[in-house]
């Protein structure tokens, strides 16, 4: 029970910090219901269809939609959707962490040390997730009928615990996959590893509802098995024997990574390369590289920054592959032809592409912007900065540094990605303006700083709850840009978000006054954590 | 006159409850190697990241080679060379590229020194930083500080982890370094590492500089073990030896008797009253002796500072 409580202690923040993302994002999509839906059920059917058919569109991403007309069906689709991949990402930031950042910082060595054997240490971090997403899940459902409430309804209590089991099983099976494959690999490709294969699990289920092909392989996905219940909607069901097979799949991949990790050494992968015998090396690397600013830390990212390019770019090809998949059956259904003229503008694959693809793009680009700040508050709290700043260098100048090395590293993804976007159009035939391609992929740019500017005044203030503080704006910004015009918000609270800002530029152009405000909050951002971080002592 | 390589006046970091800091002054002199003596928690790593910066006092000034620690921050460390307690994680990196990447920040670095110094230490710089023990990870810290040939080194209890052939080099190249004409202020709570290479001591508790004192001086301070043996049948005046001003941890076995004495031997002889000494041994102190004497927590701070 220590251990499980010490693994709770370690992962606390994760819990509050999920617990609220689960419930904002199920009590706001509650509300957007009854605020969208009409209040006569005529209204909400007519609703109903009308979404019914574009989600049934999207079904090559998303899971397919049901009774759209209640709060039920609704917040299935438009907040577990999303929730099942933000709980799948906290599953790999946590177990990563559990796997190999504790190691890396010794606390593994000490638990070991106490006379914690391996296999109970481990099983202590996954009872302790599975506690803690269970919580954060209920924390959703709560949302969801503190909703209902609003909306002068009730939900009742029963679907919403199996939502919040679901959930939860969803999560601790990724959780022990994630463990699984960090005791395979060496520690620094532990991360960038298993949530490449998380990825590939998630997509493998998705693209097998479109492409028949996957059909077979799909029981492969814990995915699979979580979209086989729908419990929220009136009518939906809660498959057991699926959840069991996810807490199976937890149990066994847990099983199997305990048994990796009681037979490698710690710090090392099971399956790792013996170093080739070499002679001891005396000199300093000669590489030019190093002695060139911006240059040197970008080099020292190269790992990450070439995985999130080759990421981001896969993505956006796959994006632009699905294009016509899901547009052209869209535009044969007349009543949203009429829609999309309506809100559409340009040629349609163009502005299909600006809507989804650069909206995702945005997304991934925020998540780009967080991990770099995080570095920086690592960098703060284990001493980097410190022995940085024991070199005839100012605290300007480390600032200033770090806001052009992420401009580098933002640039070289939003350039590889729009350059695979343009060569994957060119290959499906889809005609896309090179200049607007080009303007809506270096808006990436000054959209990744805005966070980045956030993130460097609270990582000068407050280094150690950067991420989280960062990850929450990052979520309200971009539920700003959802219930904006759901509720008919004034422009200028629909402008505090960055996602808002960005505009619409590969249908449009550039949205200077949007542009505009980017640059200003990027350098005022800046500017003011350059004092802030004179004034702060480091490492404190 | 030159100026002090090192000069605080009042210099004060009050993290409240007592912790911190408080009205530091101290000179260290060019050229000379200041050891910085205390336990755990005493001050000795606030007091040397206000000297480098990283931290503002809350009150009182630094100031090294006559430029301030805070306002001149990037021309004080053009001069410095510095150790952290703790090297920082530098992940997958290899200590050639730490080098590389650090020496590239101060702009410039001499590679024959830096493996001048690696050869010395027998630290493989082809390594990642991950696979370096704590001891490699120190050597790394004294390759970083002592790459630039820097006019001053700080360096925050260096030896923690080396073995003691490494250590011993490690004196060594402290002393080579102060004789081609550098100051080294060293922090330590190891007596004998500033046994080893220190011309001046100060010793910090509870956040305030107890004493400075030169080496000479605290191995001058009055604290001797002493061992006396009485012929047999003699009566041994313990009472007596007990009250002795200046007497403690006085343990009598058999016909011997051992105890410790602060100041003047008189009161101890007075107490014997003619009693028939047969041996008798006084034992010179170790720094170690001395420090645990006048530094036990229980200890006034007045007593070492007299």
């Amino acid at each position: 029970m220590t251990a499980i409580r010490l693994a709770l202690r370690l992962g606390q923040w994760g819990l509050i910090g999920f617990a609220i993302v689960g419930f904002i994002a199920t009590f706001i999509n509650a509300v957007a219901f009854y605020a969208v839906a009409g209040h006569t059920q005529a209204e909400r059917e007519a609703f109903a269809k009308s979404f019914s058919q574009i989600a049934a569109q999207l079904t090559v991403l998303l899971p397919p939609a049901m009774r759209l007309d209640t709060v039920g069906g609704y917040v299935q689709y438009r907040a577990y959707g999303s929730l099942v991949i933000v709980f799948s990402i906290w599953a790999l930031a946590s177990a990563s962490g559990a796997a190999r950042g504790n190691e890396e910082r010794g606390l593994v060595e000490v638990i070991l040390a106490s006379g914690l054997s391996r296999v109970r240490a481990l099983a202590a971090h996954v009872a302790a997730f599975a506690i803690a997403s269970f919580v954060a899940a209920l924390a959703a459902s709560a949302g969801l009928m503190v909703g209902a409430i609003a909306g002068q309804e009730s939900f009742p209590i029963g679907p919403a615990i199996e939502a919040a089991v679901l959930l939860a099983a969803i999560a601790v099976s990724c959780y022990s996959l994630v463990l699984l494959v960090a005791q395979l690999v060496a520690p620094r490709m532990a991360t960038g590893i298993a949530g490449a294969v998380l990825l590939a699990l998630f997509l493998l289920n998705s693209l097998s509802r479109t492409f028949d092909s996957l059909h077979t392989l799909r029981w492969l996905s814990p995915f699979r098995y979580y979209e086989l219940s729908t419990p929220l909607p009136p009518g939906g069901n809660f498959d057991v024997t699926a959840t069991l097979v996810l807490v199976g799949i937890a149990i066994v991949a847990g099983g199997l990574a305990a048994l990796a990790f009681q037979k490698r050494d710690l710090g090392s992968a099971l399956f790792a390369l013996r170093a080739s015998a070499r002679p001891p090396t005396y000199e300093p690397s000669r590489a030019l590289v190093w002695r060139i600013p911006i240059v040197r830390d970008v080099y020292d990212r190269r790992l990450g920054l070439a995985t999130w390019a080759v990421g981001v770019s896969a993505i956006a090809a796959l994006f632009v592959v699905l294009t016509k998949t899901i547009v052209q059956p869209l535009l044969s259904i007349p009543g949203l032809a009429a829609y999309f003229a309506a809100i559409l503008h340009g040629p349609i694959y163009q502005s299909f592409l600006s809507s989804l693809w650069f909206g995702v793009a945005q997304l991934l680009m925020a998540g780009f912007a967080i991990t770099q700040v995080g570095r920086w508050s690592a960098e703060d709290t284990d001493g980097r900065l410190d022995l940085i700043l024991s070199n005839p260098v100012s605290r300007t100048r480390v600032v200033v540094e770090r806001a052009l090395v992420l401009a580098l590293g933002a640039l070289i993804i939003a350039a590889v990605s729009g350059v695979a976007v343009g060569l994957e159009s060119h290959y499906q035939s889809i005609d896309l303006d090179g200049g607007r391609l080009a303007q809506a992929s270096l808006m990436l740019v000054p959209f990744t700083l805005v966070f980045a500017a956030v993130g460097a005044l609270l990582a000068a203030r407050l280094p150690r709850a950067t991420v989280g503080i960062l990850g929450i704006f990052a979520f309200a910004s971009y539920l700003m840009l959802q219930i904006g015009p759901l509720f008919k918000l004034p422009d200028w609270v629909q402008n505090l978000s960055a996602f808002k800002l960005y505009g619409q530029p590969l249908t449009e152009g550039i949205d200077r006054t949007g542009l505009a405000i980017m640059l200003a909050i990027v350098l005022v951002g800046f500017w003011t954590s350059a004092i802030v971080m004179q004034r702060r002592d480091v490492g404190a | 006159m030159p100026v002090a390589a090192i000069q605080t006046s009042k210099l004060s970091k009050d993290y409240g409850l007592g912790h911190g800091l408080f009205d530091l002054d101290l000179t260290v002199s060019p050229q000379e190697v200041f050891g910085f003596l205390g336990p755990n928690g005493a001050g000795k790593s606030t007091a040397i990241r206000c000297l480098m910066g990283m931290i503002r006092p809350t009150f009182g000034s630094a100031h090294i080679f006559g430029l301030d620690c805070l306002r001149d921050s990037v021309a004080v460390k053009r001069k410095v060379g510095y150790m952290p307690g703790d090297m920082p994680q530098f992940g997958s990196l290899r200590g050639r590229e730490v080098v590389a990447y650090l020496g590239g920040l101060r702009g410039t670095i001499d590679p024959a020194l830096v493996q001048k110094i690696a050869e010395r230490f027998d630290l493989d710089l082809g390594r990642r930083f991950r696979e370096y023990s704590s001891g490699n990870k120190k050597k790394l810290g004294i390759v970083l500080a002592f790459m630039h040939k820097p006019d001053l080194l700080i360096l925050d209890e260096p030896t923690g982890g080396l073995d003691p052939l490494n250590q011993q080099e490690f004196y060594r190249l402290v002393n080579e370094t102060r004789e081609a004409g550098a100051t080294i202020f060293l922090s330590s709570h190891i007596l004998s590492e500033v046994e080893h290479v220190c011309d001046r001591v100060g010793i910090i508790r509870s956040g305030r500089l107890v004493k400075v004192a030169e080496l000479d001086e605290i191995h001058r301070f009055h604290v001797h073990r002493m061992e006396l043996e009485f012929a047999p049948g003699t009566e041994i005046p313990e009472a007596a030896i007990r009250s002795a001003a200046g007497v403690e941890d006085v343990v009598v076995e058999d016909s011997k008797v051992t105890c410790t004495v602060k100041g003047t031997f008189e009161p101890l002889l007075k107490a014997l009253n003619g009693a028939t000494v047969t041996n008798l041994a006084s034992h010179e102190p170790s720094l170690e002796e001395v420090f645990l004497t006048y530094y036990r927590p229980d200890a006034p701070t007045e007593a070492i500072a007299r």
